[in-house]
């Protein structure tokens, strides 16, 4: 039985934590101490960038990467705090936010000593106004013990943080439409480049980072890097030459709901699988896994074929999925996957910003699409054309079979294509919003067809058993490299 | 300059240049909405997509190929590269913009946009001129994959003369941008979000207007608008453009010289466009010069001369109304003459006329009449001048070419008024107001004779009026407040028997013994440039489209 593993969570449960007193009683601010007494600005980015820290919000960049791309001669320079979590089935930062703030706080101040940083916004989620209250209020008692403001304790450096409520809107947690939010203006991402660690905030550098990711600087200054690599897989990317260490490094505070028993937030190493994942929070609700969501609404779905699939940046991206926000969704063999991907797609159709015209009709349309064939009006052409596959000579050609056509299915594909195309990895959009709708609109349908299928066919939402319900992988290029590849062996 | 592989072409496009521009100037067309070549660029259309070149990660050096995602054509610039940087060791960019990606990304693109577009082109203003038509012809599919219920955001009255079909809009945004950027007033906003966007100016929570799109160059976003969204309450279904024919011209409402597209028929004058000038008007002109046509098509036009006869002004025919005023101006003095000339004519006009007065009158007391100053409109990126007439500059210098001619302007000029006892005044200015004393001098000339193309109160005390002609029924130059002249063109007919306003005068000369036989504008250009000073290079010949610009 996997065991979790609690750091940022440790003192969640504290009585009082969330004071500044009882904070350092339980080291509270030594790790931001130890950092100024012991270390030069460019060594903690350094160290940052050797514990392989990747960032917890969803893109899953390396943060000492992204850091080394800020310019330090431009000044000021800026930190922005992405505690938007809007994310479905995320909601691991909230309570960092409501219990714990000072450790944000930590966070923040050894962000802000490697980075030469003097002012930070913390861009919180509207509807967090508990988070907030907590926030702004640990944010005081760090002003009046010393450890924000002018001269932060007799060291000389100025640090301030602002908080900062969104307005109810999903895109503000991409980093550039949290910017301009932040900014005064409309939430719309920026084309990029430029990017934020270039021109941000007022256009100047900019650090955007998520919580989960700050919070995870004080262990890292605190226990060193070695301690933290230990945590979670190495593999070596093996399609460069010496092979690239991919670190997955570290632990993950995973967002556990849907069809389990003990479903919340569990800080557990990066690398472990889907069934063990389930496990952890008390096991499966139901008879049988149908599908697993497994990093936020955004991811492609996985299917029971892929249960084994680790739950970490590396192995997600190589099963065609991502761990985004580490939000999982786990389904029984209740759910019905139609429902389902209509649900999500009536949030990305609310929550597009608008600003670009594939996003902009594209995604309402797919929402259109799903929900007619959830309400058993979807198209099955009535014509029946040659089915392509591999014929009889062994060339790609007229199989002579012939196959029905469902038309919206086919429909429904080449529009979440024509917004961002999930095969090629490529968008015509502005931001990655639209590879977030096309990713859940196209993976749903690809692995789960025969119940759109049964949906088009019978006219109502029909749940299929789950072997039923189910495309087994070698029938469908929805899957990819299901498992690591040998050469991608732990280093 | 920076060297671009440009489909198959190799061309050379100055540095900083965009893949939109580069294209045009060599006759690709790189579909946009959203980018325009006033305005910055939020590349949210994602129209224009391009695919660009460059080195294959991870293959041998000197390998290249279509980069991973298409890049959008407004947003990339080409730059001379170093040397090492170079592709296919001298391009400094090689872009396709008719690959097969590209074309399905215009299509995919096209597709989107009219989802939710009411394809109700047969009662549509911009139908003919339309973005969205020409694109979908040319870039498009032949049918719509669409059944789903479409958008019907309402029409919105956004001020004086804009109304806006949000059906039709694609939320491009340069109306926004125009009204942050080159107005500076911002009126203009997104309301809603995603496929519920709006373009809207400000309300109340009743949805009562807070602000209007009410400022004065608030027309050109109804230009600026690739399809028939914003709709110019003016030209509101007077006409399809295409049966509308067009001339290029400058506009004749202040000094600015804004450079237009007269656009007319053979009834009249529809629509006054901006057409691009550099370092004039840039793509923009004020509301003032657009809509300010209207009196061109006016029923009140004089056309016919008017002879007083009992103390009323009655219609008389050319041969009399010359005849008379050949017989009034042979029994003054050479010193009881003035003559007038105006800021609202030609620079042809006025040289005839001082020609006239100098030569065949022998007078040198001459007069400057004009539109009185009104108020300077300064925005961000545009000026409106206080002087309202179009060619102030052009007429003092004119008038003053011959030896010895004096100008007098204001109060000098109305005190030599109410001594002189025959008066000749081109006015072209028929809505100016007359102070008590000019009325009063004006009042106490023997014999009046006005040139105007309306009544006014100045034909009012007029013994004689001739009909002269608007901006839009001659040829001819203006010379705005910078020294740019710039050409004005015939495009109809004038009203009845009015003529052109240096033919009457021509006519005059030759009536009084005179011999003028200029036969067009453009020959009396060569005059002035062989006679006024500065003027040498400003020949009809020379100015063209661009105008010439005078030496400082
Ligand atoms: C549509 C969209 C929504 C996002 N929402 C969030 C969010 O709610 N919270 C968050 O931390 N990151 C969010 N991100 C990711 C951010 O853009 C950005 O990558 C992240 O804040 C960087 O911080 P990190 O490197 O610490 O993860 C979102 C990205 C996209 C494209
Ligand atoms: S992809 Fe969607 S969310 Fe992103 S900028 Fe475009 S319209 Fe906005
Ligand atoms: S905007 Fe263009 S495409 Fe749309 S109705 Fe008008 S003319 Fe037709
Ligand atoms: S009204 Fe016209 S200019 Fe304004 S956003 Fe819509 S399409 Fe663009
Ligand atoms: S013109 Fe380039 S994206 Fe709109």
């Amino acid at each position: 039985m996997v065991e979790e593993r609690r750091i940022l969570y440790e003192h969640l449960d504290v009585p009082d934590i969330n004071t500044f007193d009882v904070f350092r009683q339980y080291d509270g601010y030594t790790r931001f101490e130890k950092a100024i007494a012991e270390y030069q600005p460019e060594e903690i980015a350094q160290m940052v960038l050797d514990s392989g820290l990747k960032g917890r919000g969803g893109a899953g960049f390396s943060t000492g990467e992204k850091w080394s791309f800020v310019p330090r001669d431009i000044e000021p320079r800026y930190l922005c705090c992405n505690a938007d979590e809007s994310e479905p089935g995320t909601f691991s930062n909230r309570y960092v936010l409501e219990k714990n703030p000072h450790l944000l706080i930590e966070g923040i101040l050894i962000c802000c000593y490697a980075m030469g940083i003097e002012t930070t916004y913390v861009y919180i989620r509207g509807e967090f106004t508990l988070g907030k209250k907590m926030l702004d209020a640990a944010i005081k008692e760090a002003y009046e013990k010393g450890y924000l403001g002018k001269d932060v304790r007799g060291t000389g450096l100025n640090i301030d943080i602002y908080t900062h409520p969104g307005a109810g809107a999903y895109i503000c947690g991409e980093e550039t439409g949290l910017i301009e939010s932040l900014e005064g203006k409309r939430g719309q991402p920026r084309n990029k480049p430029p990017f934020p660690a270039v021109q941000g905030v007022f256009m100047k550098p900019t650090v955007v980072q998520n919580v989960e990711t700050l919070c995870n600087l004080p262990f890292i200054v605190g226990n060193g890097v070695e301690w933290y690599t230990e945590m979670g897989p190495t593999y070596a990317d093996t399609r460069f030459d010496p092979p690239k260490p991919d670190a997955n490094t570290g632990t993950k505070l995973y967002c556990i709901s849907g069809d389990v028993n003990e479903p919340g937030v569990y800080e557990l190493d990066l690398g472990l699988t889907c069934t063990e994942l389930i496990e952890v929070a008390g096991g499966l609700r139901g008879e049988e896994v149908k599908a697993v969501i497994p990093g936020g609404s955004s991811a492609p779905i996985l299917t029971h074929y892929e249960l084994d699939t680790r739950l970490d940046f590396t192995s997600l991206t190589l099963a065609k999925s991502m761990l985004g926000s580490g939000g999982i969704i786990v389904m029984n063999e209740t759910r019905n996957i139609v429902d389902c991907l209509l649900n999500i797609m009536k949030f990305y159709a609310h929550e597009s910003c608008g600003q670009c015209t594939p996003c902009r009709w594209g995604t309402p349309w797919v929402r259109d699409i799903v929900q007619r064939i959830a309400d058993g009006n979807g198209r099955k052409d009535t014509i029946t054309r040659p089915k392509f596959g591999v014929a009889e000579n062994g060339r790609w050609g007229d199989t002579g079979e012939t196959e029905e056509i469902y038309e919206d299915l086919d429909l429904l594909e080449s529009v979440a294509n024509n917004i961002a195309n999930v095969d090629t990895m490529t968008w015509n959009t502005i931001c990655v919003f639209g590879i977030a709708v096309s990713w859940p609109a196209v993976s749903y349908m690809r692995k789960f067809r025969p119940e759109f299928e049964a949906a088009i066919r019978e006219g109502k939402l029909v749940t299929l058993p789950v072997a039923e319900a189910t495309v087994p992988p070698e029938e469908n290029y929805a899957y990819q490299q299901r498992f690591i590849p040998k050469e991608f062996a732990d280093l | 300059m920076a060297l671009i592989k440009l489909n198959d072409l190799e061309i050379e496009v100055e540095d900083g240049t965009n893949i939109v521009e580069a294209a045009r100037e060599h006759g690709i067309e790189v579909p946009h909405y959203c980018y325009h070549p006033g305005l910055t660029r939020p590349a949210n259309c994602r129209m224009c997509l391009v695919e660009p070149y460059g080195p294959i990660p991870g293959a041998p050096p000197g390998t290249i190929g279509p980069a991973r995602q298409l890049a959008t054509g407004c947003t990339t610039t080409v730059r001379t590269a170093p040397p090492e940087r170079k592709l296919e060791d001298k391009y400094d960019a090689i872009v396709q913009t008719d690959s097969p990606r590209v074309k399905k990304a215009r299509e995919d693109v096209l597709e989107f946009l009219l989802v939710h577009h009411p394809l109700d082109c047969p009662v549509c203003d911009q139908a003919g001129e339309c973005d969205l038509q020409d694109y979908s012809y040319r870039h498009g599919h032949d049918k719509s994959r669409y059944i789903e219920i479409k958008n019907v955001p309402p029409k919105k009255d956004l001020g004086p003369d804009v109304l806006l079909y949000s059906t039709r809009c694609v939320v491009c945004t340069r109306c926004i941008r125009f009204a942050e950027e080159v107005s500076g007033t911002g009126e203009l906003g997104l309301v809603h979000r995603g496929s519920h966007d709006e373009i809207d100016i400000p309300r109340s929570h009743e949805g009562t207007p807070i602000q209007l799109l009410d400022n004065k160059l608030a027309g050109n976003v109804v230009d600026i608008c690739p399809v028939g969204a914003l709709i110019s309450k003016d030209f509101l279904f007077k006409s399809r453009p295409w049966f509308m024919e067009k001339a290029n011209s400058v506009c004749s409402g202040c000094s600015v010289g804004c450079n237009i597209t007269v656009e007319y028929k053979a009834d009249g004058v529809y629509r006054l466009k901006p057409r691009f000038h550099e370092d004039i008007n840039q793509h923009w002109m004020c509301d003032d010069g657009r809509l300010g046509y209207h009196y061109v098509n006016s029923d009140d036009r004089l056309q016919l001369p008017l002879k007083r006869v009992d103390d009323a002004l009655t219609p008389t025919h050319w041969a009399d109304a010359l005849t008379v005023i050949q017989e009034q101006l042979s029994e003054v003095e050479a010193e009881d003459i003035v003559v007038i000339g105006s800021a609202q004519a030609t620079n042809e006009d006025n040289y005839v006329l001082q020609q006239f007065a100098h030569d065949v009158l022998q007078t040198t007391q001459l007069g400057l009449f004009g539109q009185l100053p009104g108020e300077e409109h300064k925005f961000p990126q545009f000026t409106i001048e206080a002087d309202k007439n179009p060619n102030t500059a052009g007429a003092r210098t004119i008038l003053g070419a011959a030896n010895g001619n004096v100008v007098l302007e204001g109060d000098a000029l109305w005190e030599k008024v109410s001594g002189a006892k025959v008066v000749y005044l081109v006015s072209g200015a028929p809505e100016r107001p007359l102070g008590d004393a000019e009325k009063a001098a004006l009042e106490r000339v023997e014999f009046l004779i006005v040139q105007d193309i309306l009544p006014s109160e100045v034909t009012q005390l007029a013994d004689m009026v001739l009909p002269g002609t608007t901006f839009a029924e001659k040829d001819g130059t203006f010379t705005n407040s910078t020294g740019w002249v710039q050409r004005i063109r015939k495009t109809i007919d004038p009203p009845g028997e009015a003529r052109v306003d240096w033919e009457i005068t021509q006519q005059l000369a030759n009536q009084l013994g005179g011999e003028m036989n200029y036969r067009f504008a453009g020959e009396i250009s060569l005059a002035i440039a062989e006679n006024v000073q500065g003027y040498a290079d400003a020949t009809h010949q020379n100015i063209r489209d661009a105008g010439i610009k005078l030496a400082e």
